[in-house]
């Protein structure tokens, strides 16, 4: 037992050359793709779009926000959905103590659902 | 699981009772009401931390995967207090125009915090561990960026976020390699088979790191300033106090328990962080004109601090952790709490030139203030002073001399810009000082639980006699 606490240096050599590799990979990539693309630098190029419609204005003014509000959301829900397909599986082994439990969650997360709703998160038109 | 196993999670499941009752009672009033879920919340906390303090059984649950042993209990007491009082302080700050529409949604994030950091706490394996402190960090950035007219303050949100996202990946890498070499995340069973080998040793330094930026020690700390300073002071106070707090509780009960075979080499690790720790955010800590960047540098030097009662890691060093992490949450806390009042009635003045003559127009206010910086300088008649000198007993008691003189050295040197706002307040004459105003009782209230925290915890022995009995150790 004492003979396998003792590591030489040599025995770091696996991860030296693990971290080697993920640093070479990062930096071949990097410098690679320099040298090896082609360099066309003409205004057509440099446009933020070669095609469609050219940009305009700044982009940091305020946006709204309700795509992301409400993906976020239907996510929540998804997730939620996921954790019933076991119990529907173990449905019958798990019994009334199991559809309990199931219904502790779901008052929780239909709690949620209710903020959601009271807050106005799902209105679209807020004027 | 039996009825009385609940007892043994009742910190959690209490709190998740009172988050479910806000939430209710946010759901069910009409906006004239809505104020009242203020009161509501403090006196709903102030029961839970009252309970929290009643006797009840010990043991595990989950086969192992939650611990709740008298030391564990002890810490969550102890964070309890620090939200109870940042509860208390913050309620005059959720009375502005501003936040009326939110009220309840400062109280329900900083109570899953809470959440989480109990279960973190209370944590005998990886899995919950990582769990509860994601619980415990994730809507702290959504608080950073409450105050939603502030470009500061979504900056500190994204920063938060960011950060905590990079140090998790850190951390869990570290955790992945533990489990790749050990073949179990249960911390009994990991604490016997982790040897020294390279890989293991790699993975220590991983999950070293990423505590690191949880608890913002030196080479890891350059968030910490950014986001104090941009998010709310109410946030930032939880977030350098309970926050900080929690981190420092679990990797203390860590390094003891699950890497206890790697002893001596955490710490030497933990010796130099230690010391660059205290000595850098010392030498930044002087050149701050901002008091929350101030208090930020100040902070990251407290940690360093504390980092030597672990480095002692006997059982006086641990009890010695825990009381100072007590003594600072008072003290900060009353640092914090007079800014934040002294913020919101000047309209955001929190710079140390409008400090100036502050003791002319509101005496009570730079009294507190002046306690709370000398406790957390460490000056003898306040509870500062006794949580050092615990902590340099433990590494001393040890033997390293050196680590205790670079300690001391820092101390005197902290002392010179602990008294900046004090000289400010006291000395300094100003042409226009902050205008005399009266604080509302919440407010009173906080303070005055600080201040009373601050001389009754460093009198009364029996606190730290009662750690003692309960601390661990090597």
């Amino acid at each position: 037992m004492d003979s396998q606490n003792k590591f030489m240096p040599q025995d770091y050599i696996p991860i030296m050359i693990q971290s080697f590799i993920v640093l070479g990979f990062v930096l071949t990539t990097m410098i690679m793709t320099h040298l090896l693309g082609p360099l066309r630098k003409s205004k057509a190029k440099l446009e933020n779009f070669e095609c469609g419609i050219e940009g305009m204005g700044n982009a940091r003014s305020p946006f709204s926000v309700k795509y992301f509000l409400i993906a976020i959301l239907f996510v929540l829900f998804d997730v939620e959905v996921i954790f019933m397909y076991p119990w529907a599986v173990n449905f019958r082994d798990l019994g009334a103590n199991g559809f309990l439990d199931m219904l502790l969650f779901l008052g929780l997360l239909l709690l949620g659902f209710i903020y959601i709703v009271f807050k106005g998160a799902l209105k679209w038109d807020n004027s | 699981m039996r009825l009385e196993d609940f007892l043994l999670m009742r910190h959690e499941l209490l709190l998740t009772l009172i988050a479910i009752i806000i939430l209710i009672a946010e759901i069910f009033t009409d906006d004239f009401k809505k104020q009242g879920i203020r009161p509501l919340s403090i006196i709903l906390m102030a029961i839970v931390t009252i309970v929290g303090f009643l006797p009840a059984p010990t043991g595990t649950l989950f086969g192992g995967m939650y611990q709740a042993t008298d030391m564990r209990l002890m810490m969550k007491n102890i964070l309890n207090i620090g939200a109870l009082i940042v509860f208390i302080q913050s309620a005059s700050w959720l009375k502005s125009d501003d936040n009326q529409n939110k009220v309840s949604e400062f109280f329900l994030l900083l109570i899953s915090t809470l959440i989480g950091m109990n279960f973190m706490i209370s944590s005998g394996d990886f899995l919950m561990f990582y769990l509860g402190l994601e619980l415990a960090t994730i809507p702290i950035a959504a608080l950073a960026a409450y105050d939603r007219y502030s470009n500061k303050s979504s900056e500190a949100g994204i920063k938060l976020i960011l950060i905590s996202a990079l140090s998790s990946g850190i951390l869990l890498y570290g955790i992945s390699m533990i489990y790749g070499t050990v073949g179990s995340v249960y911390f009994d069973k990991v604490s016997v088979a982790y040897g020294a080998t390279p890989l293991q040793i790699m993975s220590f330094i991983f999950f070293f790191t990423g505590m690191a930026f949880k608890i913002s020690i030196v080479p890891f700390h350059l968030w910490t300033a950014d986001v104090y300073e941009g998010a709310p002071v109410n946030v930032t106070s939880y977030l350098s106090v309970v926050s900080k707090g929690a981190a420092v509780f679990i990797f203390s009960i860590m390094l003891v328990t699950v890497f206890q075979n790697i002893a001596a080499m955490w710490k030497d690790v933990m010796w130099i962080t230690a010391a660059i720790t205290m000595t850098l955010g010392n030498l930044f800590a002087m050149r701050q004109n901002n008091l929350k960047r101030f208090l930020a540098f100040s902070s990251i030097s407290q940690a360093g601090f504390i980092m030597l009662g672990i480095i002692g890691g006997s059982e006086l060093g641990m009890a010695a952790v825990v009381y100072y992490i007590l003594v600072y949450i008072f003290s900060n806390l009353g640092a914090f709490g007079v800014i934040a009042a002294i913020s919101n009635a000047s309209g955001g003045k929190e710079n140390m030139s409008d400090y100036d003559g502050l003791y002319k127009t509101n005496p009570a206010l730079s009294l507190t203030l002046t306690l709370a910086l000398f406790s957390l300088a460490g000056i003898p008649p306040v509870a500062g002073f006794f949580g050092k000198f615990f902590l340099f007993t433990a590494v001393a008691e040890k033997g390293y001399w050196w680590l205790l003189t670079i300690a001391v050295l820092n101390t005197i040197i902290s002392l010179y810009y602990y008294l900046l706002p004090v000289k400010a307040m006291f000395i300094n004459k100003a042409e226009t000082s902050i205008a005399y105003f009266k604080s509302d009782g919440w407010t009173k209230v906080g303070l005055i639980i600080c201040v009373a925290g601050m001389v009754i915890v460093g009198f009364a022995s029996v606190i730290f006699e009662y750690i003692r009995t309960l601390s661990f150790g090597l």
